[in-house]
């Protein structure tokens, strides 16, 4: 147990020391042109406020200001013609926003402190909910294993796939395995599609669902902090009036999933999400998709 | 190999003046979104976002110098429950002016620095496939609504009011 977390962090640091490098070598702050792009961006996006749009009686998804800059900030990047928005500043601004989550985190936690008989009255639903997460097992793998995957499959699909769990699994399997494949996809499409994907998901889930408000402001902490951000969005909008106690459940319930969600991984979601595999894969499983490299250092 | 991007946790400590101007950027940026959303006060928004930064100043900062391998991601949240628990002398002040912060304004800004900063990835998510992203959305549904569900199970059995 020790020697798997001495390798977990060792691999989270080599992604420290890259943001450092960035950090100290740029001068990040002198790019006014991207600051002030994300200002406009920001402006504009307070400016039109959310959108709501009905899709049948009684469920509504409402397009929150936050994916609006994002969206528009991938686009500038994409876009040919804005030529200030390139590698550099993107390399700039992911160093940057690594210091930013720092504000978020602490926003949430003075929720979280203001809120915190509250919490601890609502421990038990906190701490289970973070085995709600194996849910993932048991839907999202027997798919994957009909679209054709295969060992890939025990990475994508044992976890939502942010940086902690990506680091388990690096450190299980082996950085050139068919598991660590399987969840560097999950976690590169996740940071692509996951925080919009989740906002208009909650949306239609806080329209539709009868569940408790609590209940889905811990749901909205599973992921990274831009998901836990996206999701909070339209939980937020839908009860008015316990704003903070909304926003301390997300925050904590994010904070669980960051320091205890790693350890439901390694002990629970990994051992579960192979049983089941090998349960499984001589059922259902298809040919292969992904053609077999060498597999012999997993 | 990817980037390890998207909401991680982990800065930088030598650049401490980066830090700062950075946050001071970010500071602004927010209190002039948080004024044209939601028409809380500049000046009371950038105190509210001057708490914010210190504290998330001083938690990247023990991160590195303490010897303890603790993420910073840690540190911020225990000092920002720690600053506004009910019973603290700082309690007062952190929360009137932190709450004067909607959480929506942070995020919009910090999610711009996101799409910019993911720009880097969009060729490798288009290499992935439609297998990739069926799943995704489905590891992430899955996840959220067992997360959900059960948190809704447990609040109902012990008797919690909606």
């Amino acid at each position: 147990m020790t020697d798997d977390n001495k390798d977990t962090t060792n691999v989270q640091h080599i992604y420290r020391n890259k943001t450092d490098k960035r950090i100290l070598k740029k001068n990040p702050w002198r790019d006014y042109r991207l600051h002030f792009t994300v200002l406009v961006l920001a402006v504009i996006a307070m400016f039109i406020g959310p959108i709501e749009i009905q899709l049948t009686q009684g469920v509504t998804v409402s397009i929150m200001p936050l994916l609006y800059t994002m969206i528009l900030g991938l686009a500038f990047y994409l876009a040919k013609p804005i030529t200030w928005i390139e590698r550099k500043q993107s390399r700039v601004a992911e160093g940057a926003m690594m210091l930013f989550i720092g504000i978020l985190i602490a926003k949430l936690a003075v929720s979280s402190g203001q809120s915190m008989d509250l919490l601890f009255k609502m421990g038990p639903a906190l701490m289970l909910q973070e085995l709600g997460h194996l849910a993932t097992i048991l839907i999202a793998l027997p798919v994957a294993l009909l679209l054709g995957f295969k060992r890939e499959a025990i990475g994508m699909t044992n976890s939502i796939g942010r940086e902690p769990e990506v680091a388990v699994v690096i450190d299980k399997y082996g950085f050139n395995s068919p598991e660590s494949r399987g969840i560097f996809a999950l976690f590169i499409v996740g940071t692509m599609i996951g925080t919009v994907f989740i906002s208009f998901f909650t949306s239609i889930c806080v329209s539709s669902l009868p569940l408790h408000p609590f209940a889905f402001a811990m749901a909205s902490g599973v992921g990274s902090a831009s998901m836990n951000a996206a999701a909070l969005g339209p939980t937020l909008a839908a009860f008015p009036g316990i704003e903070t106690q909304i926003e301390a459940f997300a925050g904590f319930s994010n904070l669980l999933s960051f320091s205890i969600g790693i350890y439901i991984v390694i002990f629970l979601a990994l051992p579960l999400t192979e049983k089941l595999y090998y349960m499984l894969e001589p059922k259902i499983g298809r040919e292969a998709v992904v053609k077999e490299e060498d597999d012999s250092n997993a | 190999m990817p980037d390890l991007i998207d909401g991680s946790e982990n800065v930088s400590v030598h650049g401490i003046f980066n830090w700062i101007f950075l946050l001071a950027i970010f500071s602004i940026i927010t209190a002039i979104g948080n004024y044209v959303g939601y028409k809380h006060p500049i000046q009371d928004s950038l105190i509210g976002m001057g708490i914010l930064s210190l504290i998330t100043l001083l938690g990247v900062w023990m991160e590195r110098k303490l010897p303890l391998n603790i993420s910073s991601i840690i540190y911020i949240s225990v000092m920002g429950i720690a600053l506004a628990f009910p019973t603290m002398p700082t309690s007062e002040f952190v929360t009137y002016y932190v709450s004067k912060v909607e959480v929506m304004a942070i995020v919009t800004v910090f999610l711009a620095y996101v799409g910019i900063g993911m720009g880097k990835s969009w060729n490798e998510f288009k290499a992935l496939g439609w297998r990739a992203i069926i799943i995704t959305i489905l590891v992430i549904a899955s996840t959220y609504l067992g997360s959900a569900i059960v948190a809704h199970i447990i609040l109902v059995m012990t008797g919690v009011p909606a």
